[in-house]
């Protein structure tokens, strides 16, 4: 211990204080939430529960459409992180590698679903989608999701590709190599923070939705939060915290999940 | 080689890539905002009429709401900024690790109205600060305890919008702090500069645009957000969107225009904004790529 | 690549558009011209989906755990409850109906009031089909009050009536030894207790409704008028009374009457911290519930105001105009009014609201099994809710309140 401290020099110091201070200013809230979650009727000035129980657990793993929501949640998770790779790839190439006229314009227009009030485009949009037979489905859900997460997409990749370098691009092409060859072994490791940074980005937000969710899904398409947010209302706080937790944990079985494809990925490409 | 027929290469190239992200783009955000500035303008019946705008401008509650709108949306995201940016400064070099990264995104993970809940669950007069204070005896009653949620300034709401953002500012300002040649640095120092002309002169130039950029998300995001105001405002004066969203869901539906008009200007005003911060930004980022590229 | 990936969007976009083709239904009348056993046989099997407001786990419980598998049993209906905000599946209505969607996804839907009065203006109910229901006709009938009437709207068995709750103040007696029992006695206990009463905001309705008892009060002896139609002429004799009460008491409510709880559920949630020591609402049994989760404490006791009374209120079930499979939708309402289904939920461990079945209409048995149920111990007796027992007003006074009370209050 000892050893430790006389290792330590001043920045060494001054640096755990700060990441102390980080724990305890956003991590240990969490802890909070999680006693919550098991008390019963925590009033003031009681610094701890008097009394625990496992009720709101129970209220939370009996709802019956607990399972399916999960199931949907993840559906559109994954749908709204796939179609956001897909669209975000190409157009961050670009305006990290190019420069033209208009390019202010148009990323400010990138920008501008989280710029305009989400749920009066998704008013707005309601219309247009039962006309098409987007509403009360899957994939209305999942297209209006882009609206919040799109534009963070964008700028995640977009940095991705400003890291990157254009000279690196520039001598694998000149060694011979395909765009798609070039793009699975030069780009695709050397992007991978960014786009896993994306993926759990654009998750947790598609995560968030409620009131695009309800407006657009119509309470067909019922993802936690359509299960939870009416809970929110109810006065049981240990419903509400244990919903909260399992919030919070979902993103992370996601990225877990993805992490392990990831890497399968990688290594098979790199085998080729 | 490339540099000859680069030119029309490079345009096709661009607009090729750009067309899916773009497309849709417009069919979210143009056609909803059509549609829901053609409901501001039109009446239950289907008449055209600018009555809900001139309500709005003839009622001195909406003003009161615009200003404390404008109040907690620009203090947070600059309380936000600043704090997220020492915090960054200080721990950039601990962050690199990926495992330690895990620490930023877990407070992100956290729904805004589970942050705006925490709030009150630890500030409100019957919160755990107050008790914790009562049992230490520094209180006799609760209602000693400051009032600190649901009042009119709006410190819970900005103090929940600071303590959900800052991680939220790290996150954006870390990969600058990786890219930013801290050769630089040395070489100010070496001539003689204090903490502060580094910060300014190579730090600084880098930031800006990711600053600029982190900081009009917020101010939008905060301005429109509806779940932290309805939990810790007041009731007069409300947070615009606490205002729309109760035309929007009161029995009486011919306030309806009404709430599309008061989500539609600070819409366009976020909008308006970022054109022009973001085309000031340009210029700048311009520069600085050429300089690297070189 | 590029042309790949956009070919692979457009496909996307029609896959999902051809996804959604309408299944053909009979008309409206067609359905409502049928005869009850036909309508009966042809729902077995079917789905049906209730669009309910799911905030409280008493009432999800209800549907759920008994409804739900006693449907599924009788009937071979499965019933699937979705949760959803009244407002929302209102918007979601009415812009179905104006892109004509013949074909939705709603048969059964919970509403009253301001919502059931919107619904009819704008056409988004399917027909007058409560007089079809068996239940309906044997033990409420409809020459009854609540079946004419939905706060000053004109029913014309647009819905058929589900529960009927009354308005309730509760108390906790560690602290309220004797609780009021009239609104002069209620603004004497504010001024003693300073800090310990408050009510939610009037865009709650819980809110509004504690404002309407004051406005019947200012009304005086013409204020049964109230529940039939919206008058300026009786607000004026009464709006007087309802300021001038509301400012004696602000200084003494709780934050001095400088902002007021968003919504009943904030208010009982200083009510559950001991920052006031009253709360109050709708369904004269929902006390039980929470004391038994422990959100409420033990201590707490209900009552209700003698002078001018306690207002009560009816909701009702309804199927929406573009309702997939109406039949079903009918079956399903006429058993959740069938003696069996009312007094289920009648019990406390669950919803345990009021009944909306006339009691003399009821058989023996059942007379009987009302009688002996224990509503708990913090639920006033029948007799006294009853006596005191108000009609809920027109919707025009609870607008009224709407834009009124925050000028009156914050803005004079």
């Amino acid at each position: 211990m000892r050893f430790v401290f006389n290792r330590l020099g001043k920045r060494e110091l001054v640096t755990s204080l700060m990441v102390l201070i980080f724990i305890g200013l956003f991590i240990l809230p969490f802890v909070v939430v999680t006693v919550k979650s098991f008390s019963v009727g925590w009033r003031f000035p009681e610094l701890l529960p008097q009394a625990y129980s496992l009720n709101g657990w129970r209220n939370i793993f009996g709802d019956p459409s607990l399972k399916e929501s999960i199931v949907t949640t993840l559906k559109v998770g994954f749908y709204v992180v796939l179609l956001n790779l897909l669209l975000s790839l190409p157009a961050a190439k670009v305006l990290s590698t190019y420069s033209f006229k208009g390019k202010s314009m148009i990323e400010t227009f990138l920008l501008s679903p989280i710029l305009i009030p989400g749920i009066l485009l998704a008013m707005g949009l309601q219309f247009t989608m039962i006309q098409f037979g987007l509403a009360d489905q899957v994939s209305g859900v999942v297209l209006v999701h882009l609206i919040p997460t799109l534009p963070y997409a964008i700028r995640i990749m977009r940095a991705g590709y400003e890291r990157l370098g254009i000279a690196l691009g520039e001598q694998a092409s000149v060694l011979g190599a395909g765009p798609f060859i070039r793009f699975f072994t030069l780009s695709l490791p050397l992007l991978l923070p960014s786009i896993r940074s994306l993926m759990l980005l654009t998750f947790v937000i598609s995560l968030g939705q409620y009131a695009l969710t309800a407006i657009i899904g119509g309470g067909n398409v019922i993802t936690l939060p359509l299960l939870y947010y009416p809970y929110f209302s109810s006065s049981n706080e240990a419903v509400v915290a244990g919903f909260s937790i399992l919030f919070a944990l979902l993103p992370l079985l996601f990225i877990g999940g993805v992490e392990i494809l990831l890497r399968l990925v990688i290594r098979a490409v790199n085998r080729v | 080689m490339n540099g000859q027929n680069g030119f029309l290469n490079n345009k096709k190239r661009v607009v090729f890539n750009l067309l899916p992200a773009l497309a849709a783009t417009l069919l979210l955000v143009g056609y909803g905002m059509w549609s829901a500035i053609a409901q501001s303008f039109q009446s239950v019946d289907g008449e055209w009429t600018m009555a809900s705008y001139l309500e709005l401008f003839n009622s001195l509650a909406f003003f009161h709401s615009l200003k404390l709108t404008f109040r907690v949306a620009i203090l947070s995201t600059l309380l936000a900024l600043v704090i997220g940016l020492v915090m960054t400064r200080m721990l950039y070099q601990f962050f690199r690790d990926s495992s330690s990264k895990v620490l930023v995104w877990i407070p992100i993970l956290i729904p805004h109205f589970v942050a705006g809940y925490l709030v009150y669950l630890f500030f409100s007069q019957s919160g755990l600060f107050s008790s914790l204070f009562y049992q230490l005896g520094v209180l006799d009653h609760r209602a000693e305890f400051p009032v600190l949620v649901q009042e009119k300034f709006g410190i819970g709401m900005i103090l929940t919008y600071v303590w959900k953002e800052v991680p939220f500012v790290i996150l954006m300002l870390l990969p600058v702090y990786y890219e930013i040649d801290h050769r630089y640095s040395e070489v100010v120092r070496t001539l003689g500069g204090n903490k502060w002309d580094v910060f300014r002169s190579v730090e600084l130039p880098w930031l800006l645009p990711v600053m600029v950029e982190t900081g009009l998300i917020l101010i939008a995001f905060i301005a429109s957000a509806f779940e932290i105001p309805y939990l810790l405002g007041v009731t007069r004066p409300e947070m615009l969107s606490v205002r729309a969203y109760e035309w929007f869901y009161d029995g009486d539906w011919s306030k309806r225009p009404l709430a599309f008009s008061a989500m539609i200007l600070p819409g366009v005003m976020a909008l308006l904004l970022a054109i022009f911060c973001i085309g000031a930004v340009q210029k700048h980022r311009l520069r600085m790529i050429k300089g690297r590229n070189r | 690549m590029k042309l790949k990936f956009m070919i692979c969007m457009v496909a996307l976009f029609f896959i999902v558009a051809c996804g959604n083709n309408d299944r053909s239904t009979s008309s409206n009348e067609e359905v409502l011209d049928k005869d009850w056993d036909e309508i009966v046989k042809t729902t077995e099997g079917s789905k049906v989906n209730l669009f309910m407001w799911g905030g409280d786990e008493g009432i999800n419980q209800y549907i759920d755990d008994w409804a739900t598998p006693h449907l599924k049993e009788k009937y071979g209906i499965t019933l699937k409850r979705q949760p959803m905000n009244t407002e929302e599946f209102m918007q979601k209505l009415l812009t179905e109906k104006k892109a004509n969607k013949r074909n939705g996804t709603i048969d059964v839907i919970w509403i009253n009031g301001a919502n059931f009065k919107n619904a009819k203006q704008a056409d988004l109910l399917f027909g007058s089909f409560s007089k079809k229901l068996p239940h309906f006709q044997n033990y409420i009938g409809t020459d009854n009050q609540i079946a004419l009437f939905d706060q000053g709207t004109k029913i014309d068995g647009l819905e058929a009536p589900w529960g009927n709750v009354q308005y309730v103040f509760y108390y906790n007696s560690t602290h309220v030894d004797h609780p009021p029992s009239t609104l002069e006695e209620l603004k004497q206990w504010i001024h003693d207790h300073p800090g310990k009463f408050t009510y939610p905001n009037v865009s709650d309705f819980t809110g509004n409704t504690f404002v309407k008892h004051l406005l019947v009060k200012g009304v005086g002896e013409k204020s049964a008028l109230m529940a039939e139609e919206y008058s300026k002429e009786v607000i004026q004799s009464g709006e007087e009374y309802v300021w001038s009460y509301l400012e004696e008491i602000k200084p003494d409510l709780w934050r001095e009457g400088e902002t007021y709880p968003e919504s009943l559920t904030k208010l009982d949630t200083l009510y559950n911290q001991g920052e006031v020591w009253m709360t109050m609402g709708f369904n004269e049994a929902r006390a039980e519930s929470l004391i038994e989760n422990g959100t409420f404490p033990k201590s707490t006791k209900s009552f209700i105001l003698k002078d001018p009374g306690s207002i009560s209120n009816t909701h009702y079930l309804s199927i929406p105009f573009n309702s997939p499979n109406p039949e079903g939708a009918m079956t399903v309402i006429n058993f959740l009014e069938s003696p069996e289904a009312q007094i289920a939920k009648m019990d406390p461990a669950m919803w345990g609201e009021g009944t909306v079945l006339n009691f003399n209409k009821l058989d023996k048995a059942d007379q009987e099994q009302i009688k002996n149920l224990n509503r708990g111990d913090s639920v006033l007796s029948t007799e006294l809710l009853s006596n005191n027992q108000l009609p809920d007003l027109d919707t025009g006074y609870t607008e009224w309140i709407n834009n009124e009370w925050a000028k009156r209050i914050f803005e004079q």
